[in-house]
């Protein structure tokens, strides 16, 4: 190994990463922008969802009712419609997304006893969405309900109301949320986008920046002198390295101070593993940038190697355990899991080496393993 | 007798199911510029690659430095002491890095120590008068300029071998000429030696010694004086009128008979210059036909490229196609062709094309040179109408193109710099598809697809993919693609780049034969200053502008009254005589392997006073003679005059 050589080749890639526009671009701004894109735009909760009334009723105990929606947070009231058919357009519009039918009589039959129909009509389209903004429905419905039975019971038997509550509903849950009190999505998706760009940016940089001496033919200065495979690989991808390493603690300040997420682990540890893992999605991209010729190809397969895995196999949109027991192997197959857990660890649950061992070790193996790849394909003597 | 440095004896090279080098062999000697001559795909920069270390190869001996290379270990034992510039103008080199950068990266990687990089990195910017421009960004350098920095980077270890692969292509002939006067200073000085490779047989005698590549052999090596002694005959030129008619005549008995503008250009093997007149005079009499005159005859030595011609024609390849038969003459139009009046194109601060003007009449063949980047393909854009100009007209077929209905398109044919193929559609499909693109009908289609596969010899190969043709009968398909429709003017992009000779020759005749015969006039582009010749009529571009319009016979007559003829010195120190020549105040000595070219302005008496006045410098002449000046010798003079003129104040 001679540092001269090293330093030369790391020292003029990273001149050409700054002067390069694309390069530049690709290396500094891309990971920050793809951070505030999915930060803001894949929230997973559910809020504030467009809906109407239609109110065949028009007494004090419908418009109690849907007053009860109408205050939710999880809904916002876009206002009374006339009949059924003026909410056809409106649910074909997007315009609303759920719609509360309340039919004559509802006062009446409550009043008497009977059971009192309401229908809903919730627009399936988002399976995620509907199956939420149902749940929603329900225990609003169920919290009315439960009051009725409350007063009616406090009604016939003369007791306080509150006690006529706790009569109708003997067990009470106490809920306490772990690791995000309010849960907010925000607090969990902005460390897996930690995980998430740094599986996608390091790649695509690295490949596209090995294949592009390829195809201008600047490679050949390396393959006619005496700079060996692994001064080539240590000089060439240090820059890259260097700038994943910054990019990430760069989105961890975004996910700590822009989206709030809470970080309650060892820095340390967390900065270790980080490092590990940027090294590891490194490596993917040396290994891309040995089998393909061509700066396209380079960022076709770096696309589909890096995207896949980050999105459907690391826990970011699913959780592990739904997926199939075929996708549940290729999961534990490939790193982003494993950092998946790393940052949701380090920043939920402020747990470390002692929980977390196995997987620096697997993203440690993988590190070793992808460099040692690209180490054997790459040749300063090819066959084409 | 010491051993060779490079010796190579059976190499063989696939890639895939093609054969790029087949059984080669050569040997290279300590100190010689050792010429690879080529077309492409020839198999010259497979053997460079492997020699350099950078290619892995299927069969043969290869020994470097008395090293056999057979494996990544032993590549790496030879490799510092190697230099390599692989093909492609500048394409190795880190275009975001100034000069110095890039300089700097080459040596640091080769491990030379800082103190001796700068001191080296000094005097090699110097002598390429790179230093002025040390921090410029190497992408904004000219192509010239491009190639003397990837030899400065190549030589920054002082390699003891240098291997350049094709270092002189697309790059204008005044940088050529520096070129190659540095490089041999610098071999010479040094004691390096090099291996070079081009695709200009009219470099060839820049070099000691040459292996001739074709298809992936080896067809000759040795001096090019020794090669040209191979195959003996006579190089004829002279005038026959009417000109169309006397050159089937001669085909007939000489197939290496070329028409070149108004000249005809007979090569006679085997026959000393009386025996050749004679021959000639016979074949123009002719017993049935009416005779052909014959003027102003010149016989002397061939040229390489006259040679290897021959060469390849006793291995059976041939030179004649079937024009002649199944098309019917035509008369020239009326009126201009072409014409270009004061056209400019201005890209940001960037004048592409400055001002250019020239006619093309019916039926002339009209050439357009320069270097890459002159301007030459801007022009040929704006003149099709691909391309608006920002100022003045092109006219064609007597409407400005600008403005002109799809029925004066319809009348130009343009070929390309690529090629414009489809390489995986078959020839017929490709020439069909241009038949549909021009609206011909199912019968006319078919007519032309038949005329194009006889004229571009390319029955036999109607269903292989264009894609796999070789490249001179997929430079002939292009052409024809161009021509059916049938065209009155045709434009053509550099037509004949990494085409072999053989190929260049059929293409040049068919191109005689449309112009003559059927009146076409054809617009071309080159930067292979030897077919200039061909052309009726020539404008030479430099920097965007015309710099020279007028026929090749014209130029190099212009040439010789106003600055003199040309003086071939053979010397036995070559780059001191340089020294000493300009020192005696010759503004034009280049540097042609162990020889030395000088434009005399009395080229008798210096002839006598020469040889002792570079006896004084302690350098012997071993002969000395005129040579007919080539249109590089004109071009190199007028783009001199011109920087001279810039370059002084006003």
């Amino acid at each position: 190994m001679n540092r001269q050589r090293i330093v030369a080749l790391a020292w003029k890639e990273w001149r050409e990463i700054l002067r390069d526009r694309l390069f530049f671009a690709l290396a500094f701004v891309v990971p920050t922008m793809l951070m505030l894109l999915f930060g803001y735009g894949l929230t997973l909760d559910v809020e504030n969802l467009p809906f109407a009334v239609v109110d065949y009723d028009r007494t004090a105990a419908s418009r109690d009712y849907a007053y009860r929606f109408i205050s939710s947070r999880y809904f916002a009231f876009q206002g009374y419609a006339a009949d059924e058919r003026a909410v056809d357009g409106l649910l074909a519009g997007n315009q609303v997304r759920m719609v509360l039918i309340i039919p004559p009589r509802f006062d009446e039959r409550l009043t008497r006893g009977e059971a009192a129909p309401v229908q809903v009509l919730i627009d399936g389209t988002f399976p995620e969405r509907t199956q939420t903004s149902m749940g929603y429905v329900t225990a609003i419905n169920s919290a009315v309900s439960l009051d009725q039975m409350a007063q009616a019971l406090s009604r016939v038997r003369g007791i306080p109301l509150a006690e006529a509550r706790q009569r109708v509903q003997p067990v009470k849950l106490e809920v306490r949320y772990l690791y995000n009190q309010s849960v907010q999505s925000i607090w969990s998706l902005a460390p897996k986008l930690i995980m998430l760009i740094m599986m996608l940016s390091p790649p695509f940089l690295t490949a596209v920046g090995v294949v592009r001496e390829k195809e201008s033919g600047s490679i050949f200065n390396i393959y006619s002198s005496t700079v060996s495979p692994g001064e080539f690989l240590l000089g060439k991808l240090a820059p890259y390295v260097a700038i994943s390493i910054a990019n990430a603690m760069f989105l961890w300040l975004l996910a700590t101070t822009l989206f709030g997420a809470p970080f309650k682990g060892d820095p340390l540890f967390f900065a270790f593993a980080t490092v590990l893992y940027v090294i590891c999605t490194t490596g993917i991209g040396l290994v891309i940038s040995m089998l393909v010729q061509t700066q396209v190809a380079a960022m076709i397969v770096a696309s589909i190697v890096s995207i896949i895995p980050a999105v459907l196999y690391s826990g970011v949109l699913l959780p592990l355990p739904s997926l199939s027991p075929a996708a549940s192997v290729l999961a534990h197959a490939l790193p982003p899991m494993y950092y998946t857990n790393i940052v949701v660890g380090c920043f939920l649950k402020a747990v470390s080496w002692h929980a977390l061992w196995l997987e620096v070790a697997v993203l440690a193996a993988y590190a070793v393993g992808l460099f040692g790849l690209g180490y054997l394909l790459f040749t300063k003597r090819p066959a084409s | 007798m010491p051993s060779p440095v490079i010796r190579v004896d059976g190499f063989t090279k696939r890639y895939g199911r093609r054969l790029a080098a087949d059984g080669l062999a050569l040997e290279v000697q300590r100190g010689e510029i050792h010429g690879l001559v080529g077309a492409d795909g020839a198999g010259k920069s497979s053997l460079m690659k492997a020699i350099a270390g950078v290619l892995s190869f299927d069969a043969g001996t290869l020994e470097v430095f008395g090293i056999r290379i057979d494996s990544e270990r032993a590549a790496e034992q030879v490799k510092q002491r190697i230099g390599f510039l692989p093909q492609g103008l500048g394409l190795n080199l880190y275009p975001d890095l100034s000069i110095d950068e890039n300089v700097d990266f080459f040596g640091r990687l080769r491990g030379v120590p800082d103190a001796e990089l700068a001191e080296r990195k000094r005097l090699l910017l110097e002598m390429t008068r790179l230093d002025a421009f040390r921090l410029r960004p190497m992408r904004q350098l000219s192509g010239g300029m491009k190639q003397k920095l990837g030899l400065v980077c190549t030589l920054i270890h002082e390699p003891e071998l240098v291997v350049l692969d094709e270092p002189t292509t697309g790059v204008d002939p005044v940088s050529r000429r520096d070129f190659w006067s540095i490089l041999g200073k610098l071999l010479e000085e040094k004691g390096i030696t090099a291996l070079v490779s081009t695709a200009y047989l009219d470099e060839a005698d820049r070099f000691h010694r040459v292996s001739l590549f074709h298809e992936g052999r080896v067809m000759g090596q040795g001096t090019p004086a020794e090669l040209v002694a191979r195959v003996p005959g006579t190089l004829a030129l002279f005038r026959a009128e009417p000109q169309a008619e006397a050159l089937p005549r001669l085909k007939a008995a000489f197939p290496q008979t070329e028409a070149m503008g108004a000249w005809l250009r007979v090569f006679a093997d085997g026959l000393d210059p009386a025996q050749a007149r004679q021959a000639i005079d016979g074949c123009l009499a002719g017993a049935a036909a009416p005779a052909i005159g014959l003027s102003d005859w010149f016989a002397r030595e061939p040229e390489l490229e006259d040679v290897f011609v021959a060469m390849l024609r006793q291995r059976g390849a041939r030179l004649d196609t079937t024009l002649e038969a199944g098309t019917r003459a035509r008369p020239p139009d009326a009126g201009l062709a072409i014409e270009a009046r004061a056209l400019t194109r201005v890209f940001g601060d960037f004048r592409a094309a400055d001002a250019v003007s020239f006619q093309v009449p019916p039926g002339e063949i009209f050439g357009l040179l320069g270097a890459n980047g002159a301007g030459k393909t801007t022009v040929i854009k704006m003149l099709t109408g691909i391309l608006p100009p920002s100022s003045g007209e092109g006219r064609v077929a007597g409407a400005a193109m600008r403005s002109a209905g799809s029925a004066i398109k319809e009348r130009i044919g343009y070929m390309s710099q690529a090629f414009s193929l489809y390489h995986d559609l078959s020839v017929v499909e490709n020439i069909r598809l241009y038949a549909g693109i021009y609206g011909l009908d199912d019968r006319r289609a078919r007519q032309r697809s038949d005329w194009v596969i006889g004229m571009a010899g390319l029955a036999g190969y109607e269903n292989d993919a264009a894609g796999r043709l070789p490249m001179g009968l997929r430079q002939r398909l292009a052409l024809g693609c161009a021509l059916v429709h049938e065209p009155r003017v045709l434009f053509l992009d550099e037509p004949t780049s990494g085409v072999d000779p053989i190929g260049r020759r059929v293409f040049w005749d068919i191109l005689f034969h449309l112009s003559r015969r059927e009146g076409v006039a054809i617009l071309v582009t080159t930067h292979y200053m030897g077919e200039a010749e061909h052309c009726d009529h020539l404008a030479l571009m430099f920097a965007g502008r015309v710099v020279a319009d007028a026929s090749p016979e014209a130029l190099k007559q212009e040439l010789a009254g106003h600055v003199g003829r040309l003086l071939e010195l053979q010397v036995d120190r070559p780059a001191p005589a340089q020294a000493a020549l300009r020192a005696a105040g010759f503004a034009h000595v280049a540097l042609h392997g162990r020889a030395v070219h000088v434009l005399s302005p009395d080229a008798e008496a210096d002839l006598q006073r020469l040889p002792a006045l570079l006896a004084q410098a302690g350098i012997s002449v071993l002969a000395a003679g005129l040579r007919p000046l080539s249109m590089e010798d004109v071009f190199v003079q007028r783009i001199t005059a011109l920087e001279d003129a810039a370059r002084r104040p006003s």
